[in-house]
C-alpha cells in the first residue's frame, strides 16, 4: 500500500478541458518538491466538454489523481463539498480549476497550517479582473460579510484556501455556502489566517459568474448570521428581532390611549389597531423563537461537537508508560 | 424488507387506486406486452385500500396458477406514491416498471419503456397521439409549460402512470404524498437521467366530461410544489425572504407616505385606515422572514443527513506495477446518506 496522503489538493472543474492538463502539471511542479505525500482530487461537476475524459486520462498516468464524477452539474459548493468528503489528506487545499490561482502559493498555506491555523484563506491582492463589474462589488461584499459575521477577511471569493481536514469535514456546507466557508467555519471557532496570493487572468474558457445579485448575498448573510451566532439560541435571536416591534407596538398603543384619555376623545382605531398588530407580531416572533428552540433541541446538533474540532488540551506531558507503547 | 428473489429481473408494480379496470384483462394485456422483453418478471398489484372486486379477480388468477403475481393489500387508501413504495418493498427486480391500473396506454407498448434504460435511469410514458378536445389540450399545454418554466424540463405527460426505472431511483426518491406525478422532475433533480417515451394511448382511456375545479387546484399545487422543491429546499430564506422583504418594503413605503402626508399636509394619522394596512404589511413581511429563518435552522441542523450532490464514481488507478494494470477503475458509488 502506498502511504496515505498528508495533503489533498481539491479542484472542482466545470467545462475546463483546456485548463486541467496545465493545472495538474503546475500542482505537481509546486508540491512534489515539498517532499510530502499528496493527492489531487479532481471533481468533475458534470462538464459537457472533454474535462472528465482528460481527468481520467491524468488519473491513468498519475496514481495520485483521484477523480470524483458527478452525475450532473450541481454547482461549486457541492463540488467543493464532494472534494472535501473524498479527500484523504490531513490538510486540504481547494483551488479554482481555471488557472487563476497559482499552485506555487501552496507552500505558504502549508506553513500557516503548520503554525497552528485551521483555515488559511487567500487574498488576491493584485486581482486581474474588471474593476467595476467584479472588483467593486467584491470589496463591498467582503466588507459586509466582515461586518455581519465578525470574520473580517479581505477576499472571501478567493478559492485558494487551506483547511485542517478534521475541522472542515465537520462543518456543514450546502446550498451556496462556498462563498462563506470561513464564516461558516467560524461556528467551530476556527483560527483563520490570510495569505497574499498571486492571481492570473483567465487563460481559457469563459468566466462563470457575472455580477451576482445583491439580494441573494444579503439574504445569505442573514442566514450565516443566524446560523453562526444564534443557531443554538434561537429564542434569544427572535427575541432580538421582536424587540423593535414590541417597542413600536407599546409606544403606539400608549400614545393612542393617552391622547384619548387626555382629550376625552374616542381612541383612534387605525392608531390603536396598528399598535395591537405590532404587539401581536412581536408575540408571534417570540413564539417562533420557542419553536426554533424545539427544532434545535430535537435535531441532536450540539455546539460542543463544533468546539471539539478546534479545542486544544493543556495537560502535563504524557507519562513514560504511554511512550513505551 | 423481504428477501429478494434473484431470478426476477423486472418487477411491475400496479397501484390500484380509485380508478381501475378488470384485473384479469389488465394482467394478460401487460403480460403480453412484456413478452418481447424476455426478462423474468413479476407483477405486484398494490391495492390501495380495500378493493374486494379486484382482490377477487387476482385471487382467482393465483388459484389458476399465476406464478408471477403478488398482491399487496393496504388497509386504507394511502395514495399512489405510498402504494408504489409498498410495492417496491416487495419487488425483487433491478428494473421497476409502474403501470396504471386501468387502460391508459396500449398494453403492447409497455416494452418500449425498457429500451431507454440502456442510457437513462428513468423512462416515463407519454401518451401520444392523444385524444381530447381543444380545452383539454390547452390545459395540458399550460400545465406542462409552467413545469418547463420552473424546472427547465420539457415534459409532455406527467399524468401518465406508465414509467420504467432502475430500482435505485425509486429507493432514493422515497416518494410520499402526491409526488408520484412529479417523479420525473424529482429524479432529474437527484441527478438521474430521464427519458420520455411515446406510447400509444389506449382506446379506453377517454375522459369525457369536464374537470372539476378541484383538479385544476391540484395542478396548480403541483406546480407550486415543484417550484418550491426545485428552487428552495436548500435555501428557504431565498423564498420566504423574497416575499417577506417585498411585503415589508411595501408596508414601509406606505408608512412613509402617510408620515409625509401628516407632516406636510397636516393630514391626521388617526383617521387613516391605510395605517392599519401598512402596519399589517410590515408585520406580515417580518413574520414570513422569520419563517424563512426557522426553515434555514431546520436545514442547518439536519444538514449532516443531506447531501446536495451525488457522485457516480470515484476513479483512481492503483500504483503502476504494484497491481495488475487493470483498466477497471476503483468504483465507489456514493449514496444519498
Amino acid at each position: 500500500m502506498r502511504t496515505p496522503p498528508k495533503l489533498s489538493v481539491i479542484v472542482p472543474f466545470y467545462n475546463e478541458q483546456d485548463s486541467i492538463g496545465p493545472l495538474h502539471a503546475a500542482i505537481v511542479a509546486a508540491v512534489a518538491p515539498l517532499q510530502i505525500p499528496f493527492e489531487m482530487v479532481f471533481v468533475d461537476d458534470g462538464s459537457k466538454d472533454a474535462t472528465l475524459a482528460r481527468a481520467v486520462e491524468l488519473a491513468r498516468t498519475d496514481p495520485r489523481v483521484r477523480v470524483v464524477k458527478f452525475r450532473r452539474n450541481y454547482g461549486q459548493t457541492a463540488a467543493m463539498a464532494a472534494g472535501i468528503e473524498y479527500a484523504r489528506g490531513e490538510v486540504l487545499i481547494t483551488m479554482d480549476g481555471d488557472l487563476q490561482n497559482d499552485p506555487a502559493d501552496i507552500e505558504e498555506f502549508l506553513r500557516k497550517i503548520d503554525a497552528g491555523y485551521d483555515v488559511v484563506v487567500g487574498w488576491r491582492h493584485q486581482r486581474q479582473d474588471k474593476l467595476v463589474s467584479r472588483k467593486i462589488p467584491s470589496i463591498i461584499a467582503n466588507w459586509l460579510i466582515g461586518k455581519v459575521t465578525g470574520i473580517a477577511i479581505k477576499d472571501n471569493g478567493c478559492s485558494l484556501k487551506a483547511y485542517r481536514a478534521s475541522v472542515i469535514k465537520n462543518i456543514p456546507l450546502y446550498s451556496e455556502m462556498h462563498r462563506f466557508i470561513p464564516a461558516m467555519a467560524s461556528i467551530a471557532g476556527t483560527r483563520i489566517a490570510e495569505v497574499k496570493v498571486r492571481h492570473h487572468a483567465r487563460q481559457f474558457g469563459a468566466s462563470k459568474y457575472g455580477l451576482s445579485r445583491i439580494y441573494k448575498v444579503l439574504l445569505d448573510l442573514m442566514v450565516i448570521k443566524t446560523l453562526t451566532s444564534f443557531a443554538a439560541r434561537p429564542l434569544l435571536w427572535f427575541g432580538f428581532l421582536a424587540m423593535p416591534l414590541l417597542i413600536a407596538g407599546l409606544s403606539v398603543l400608549g400614545y393612542a390611549v393617552t391622547t384619548s384619555l387626555l382629550h376625552g376623545e374616542a381612541t383612534s382605531l387605525p392608531i390603536a389597531g396598528s399598535g395591537v398588530i405590532f404587539l401581536t407580531s412581536a408575540f408571534i416572533l417570540i413564539c417562533s423563537g420557542a419553536f426554533g428552540e424545539l427544532v434545535y433541541h430535537l435535531s441532536g446538533m450540539r455546539e460542543h461537537q463544533f468546539a471539539r474540532l478546534t479545542q486544544r488540551i493543556g495537560k502535563r506531558p504524557a507519562a513514560i508508560e504511554t511512550q513505551a507503547q | 424488507m423481504t428477501e429478494r428473489d434473484p431470478r426476477i429481473k423486472l418487477s411491475v408494480i400496479i397501484p390500484v387506486g380509485k380508478r381501475y379496470a378488470n384485473a384479469r384483462e389488465l394482467y394478460s394485456e401487460y403480460q403480453l406486452g412484456l413478452e418481447p422483453a424476455r426478462l423474468a418478471h413479476e407483477f405486484i398489484f398494490v391495492l390501495d385500500g380495500p378493493h374486494p372486486q379486484v382482490m377477487g379477480e387476482l385471487e382467482q388468477l393465483i388459484d389458476e396458477g399465476a406464478q408471477d403475481l403478488i398482491i399487496v393489500s393496504l388497509s386504507r387508501p394511502f395514495g399512489e406514491s405510498t402504494a408504489l413504495m409498498a410495492g417496491l418493498e416487495r419487488a425483487s427486480g433491478e428494473l421497476i416498471v409502474t403501470l396504471p391500473a386501468y387502460h391508459q396506454i396500449d398494453g403492447r407498448d409497455v416494452v418500449k419503456l425498457l429500451a431507454p434504460l440502456e442510457s437513462a435511469d428513468v423512462a416515463i410514458g407519454w401518451r401520444w397521439p392523444r385524444s381530447g378536445g381543444a380545452l383539454e389540450r390547452m390545459r395540458r399545454a399550460i400545465f406542462h409549460g409552467m413545469v418547463a418554466r420552473v424546472t427547465g424540463m420539457r415534459l409532455h405527460d406527467l399524468g401518465c402512470g406508465a414509467r420504467a426505472m432502475k430500482r435505485r431511483v425509486l429507493e432514493e426518491l422515497s416518494l410520499y404524498g402526491d409526488q408520484h406525478r412529479l417523479l420525473a422532475v424529482l429524479a432529474d433533480r437527484q441527478g438521474f437521467r430521464v427519458a420520455e417515451v411515446e406510447l400509444r394511448q389506449s382506446e379506453r382511456d377517454r375522459f369525457e366530461g369536464v374537470y372539476r375545479p378541484r383538479e385544476y387546484a391540484h395542478l396548480v399545487l403541483d406546480v407550486f410544489t415543484v417550484f418550491f422543491l426545485v428552487r428552495f429546499t436548500k435555501k428557504p430564506l431565498r423564498f420566504f425572504g423574497m416575499i417577506g422583504a417585498s411585503m415589508c418594503g411595501l408596508g414601509v413605503l406606505v408608512v412613509l407616505y402617510l408620515i409625509f402626508d401628516r407632516l406636510v399636509f397636516n393630514q391626521s394619522l388617526a383617521d387613516r385606515p391605510a395605517l392599519l394596512l401598512s402596519s399589517l404589511l410590515v408585520v406580515l413581511g417580518l413574520q414570513l422572514f422569520a419563517l424563512g429563518l426557522l426553515a434555514e435552522l431546520i436545514i442547518f441542523t439536519h444538514s449532516r443527513h443531506m447531501k446536495d450532490y451525488q457522485a457516480t464514481e470515484i476513479v483512481q488507478y492503483p500504483e503502476a506495477g504494484l497491481q495488475q494494470a487493470s483498466r477497471e477503475p476503483r468504483v465507489g458509488t456514493a449514496t444519498l446518506r
